[in-house]
């Protein structure tokens, strides 16, 4: 058996083990149904609020952030929302968890590759975050009658492609920390909500002030979340987003490449303090 | 007084506990602006037409948003004092395995619950001033001074929530894997309180059930008196409501907590995890 067979059966036995666990708690699948439904039909009723469902004030939303649909523009930026929280933290949760079992310098160990350790585990959420987009699709439709087009929903498909290793870069960033740091939590808990913040989730992010924009500007997340809202709300091409596309990318490897070399050193280190069998 | 001396030393340790914990003391003041009021603010901001939130002006008779939501806030984090700090902190006295010790203790179970709300209500009104004060400085927030005449439907508010926890201590102590429920259920509490808008907003079948909260009350009348929104009903009937549901939750809630204490005891689940 070649090394990269070998380690495709450690990532999928990873998964695996992963999805076991997790059928062990159904409770959190009730999660799955609440938050995804809830939190944005309540930004929903916020936006009704404000806007007295006058149609100035839609006018205004739709010139500041490119449509019209205020219930579609709140579900995808929560989608994207769930989307951070769980790919972002997922590599870093990953080897924080094997560390606090005691079970990451044993790991560390083994002959597989480090992208099993730290992607086998986050990519066992994928079809739970896949069951929570059908969800939120299915209660906008049915709470806000806002149904979605086949053909969006493909295009979409297609930039979750391109945003996909953008944001699987950043959480390794993250990871890193824990093979330096442990305890990262309450650091990842301030950058999530910077992210919130800086890249258009729950609102246009031209409300942002100009530094702020600036910023959002070179986060992947931003580009992300405006070219879904662009192909599943504006009905907008590929070739459309194209450009942005393109910056994704761009961005994807200046993180990715960061990430490796960060990952590395702190890996170094890790190894030469002992780190990786502290708790 | 023996009592009133173990409440505070509860609020005295927790304190202490929390101030071992930098980030939790900024996280106080930094979650709720970034998960709630800057998202709101600027998502409500994106409405305005010339500078006016004319929407909110035609629900509640002003378009004062950032007092809208720093108001809403005030609520919100009464709410949340009342689910996490209180109810919740006794499922973390079962984490840590010293709910059996402390029960066994001469002192009246009733007092531990009331030491974490006295830190905990000294918790939210460090934050709200902080809060408050972030809010002037970069939101513009303004507010009449007839605030003060809120003041009286906050304290009936705070006994109210002091019932609304007994209530869900109960059920915290009887589920006991309860983070999940009292994440789901503060955030309904106060989404149902109208903290985030208008509850004449809901749909038609959940305003009855918003009526039945006292909190409902005291946030109309507090943005009423500080930012002269338009009240749901006059307030001296909103006054009635708020005084009569806190008498019905908290005899509700001191009977959940005793009847969940005993069911804890017959069952002698207090000491597992």
């Amino acid at each position: 058996m070649t090394l990269a067979a070998a380690d495709l059966r450690a990532f999928v036995a990873a998964v695996r083990k992963e999805l076991r666990t997790v059928r062990r708690y159904p409770t959190l699948w009730l999660g799955l149904v609440f938050w995804p439904v809830l939190l944005p039909a309540s930004y929903v009723l916020m936006g009704q609020a404000y806007s007295g469902n006058d149609p100035k004030a839609i006018a205004a939303f739709a010139e500041r952030s490119g449509t019209v649909e205020v219930a579609g523009f709140v579900f995808v930026g929560f989608a994207m929302y769930m989307w951070l929280s769980t790919i972002l933290w997922g590599p870093g949760t990953a080897l924080r968890t094997e560390q606090m079992r005691g079970t990451l310098e044993a790991m560390f160990l083994t002959p597989t590759s480090r992208l099993v350790a730290l992607f086998g585990p986050p990519a066992a959420a994928l079809p739970t975050l896949g069951l929570t987009f059908v969800v939120m699709g299915a209660a906008m439709w049915i709470l806000f009658g806002v149904a979605l087009p086949l053909d969006g929903v493909l295009r979409t498909l297609i930039v979750i492609a391109f945003a996909l290793p953008a944001l699987y870069a950043i959480g390794t960033l993250f990871a890193a920390g824990v093979l330096r740091f442990g305890e990262i939590g309450p650091i990842v808990q301030l950058v999530r909500g910077i992210f919130v913040l800086a890249c258009g989730i729950t609102f246009p992010v031209l409300m942002l002030p100009g530094w702020a924009q600036a910023v959002a500007s070179v986060l992947p997340p931003t580009y992300i979340v405006q070219d879904i809202r662009a192909v599943l709300l504006r009905g907008l091409g590929l070739a459309d987003v194209a450009g942005d596309l393109a910056i994704t990318v761009g961005l994807t490897a200046v993180f990715a490449v960061f990430a490796i070399v960060i990952f590395r050193a702190l890996e170094r280190s890790a190894r030469r303090s002992g780190m990786l069998g502290r708790y | 007084m023996e009592e009133l001396r173990a409440a505070l030393a509860i609020a005295r340790k927790d304190m202490r506990n929390l101030s071992r914990y930098k980030w939790s003391m900024f996280a106080t003041v930094f979650i709720p602006l970034y998960q709630g009021v800057i998202p709101a603010f600027l998502f409500g901001a994106a409405f305005a037409v010339g500078g006016r939130v004319i929407g909110l002006e035609s629900a509640i008779g002003t378009d004062n948003l950032s007092g809208f939501i720093f108001m809403g806030g005030v609520i919100a984090g009464l709410v949340a004092t009342t689910f996490w700090s209180m109810a919740m902190s006794l499922r973390w006295e079962m984490d840590l395995g010293t709910l059996e010790p402390t029960w066994l203790t001469p002192t009246r179970h009733d007092t531990i619950l009331i030491g974490r709300a006295i830190f905990g209500v000294a918790q939210f009104i460090v934050g709200q001033v902080i809060l408050f004060a972030v809010g002037i400085a970069f939101f513009g927030l303004h507010f009449s001074l007839n605030v003060v005449y809120a003041l009286p439907a906050l304290l009936v508010a705070v006994v109210a929530m002091l019932g609304v926890a007994y209530l869900l201590a109960g059920i915290v102590l009887v589920i006991r894997e309860a983070n999940f429920f009292v994440d789901c259920t503060n955030f309904l509490y106060g989404i149902a309180s109208g903290v985030s808008f208008p509850i004449t907003f809901l749909p038609l079948v959940l305003q009855p059930l918003a009526l039945l909260l006292p909190t409902t009350y005291a946030m109309d009348l507090l943005r009423q008196h500080a930012l002269g929104a338009r009240p749901l009903f006059d307030p001296a009937l909103e006054y009635v409501g708020l005084i009569v549901t806190t008498l019905l939750v908290f005899p509700v809630g001191r009977w959940a907590f005793a009847r969940a204490e005993r069911t804890m005891r017959v069952r002698g689940t207090l000491g597992q995890y």
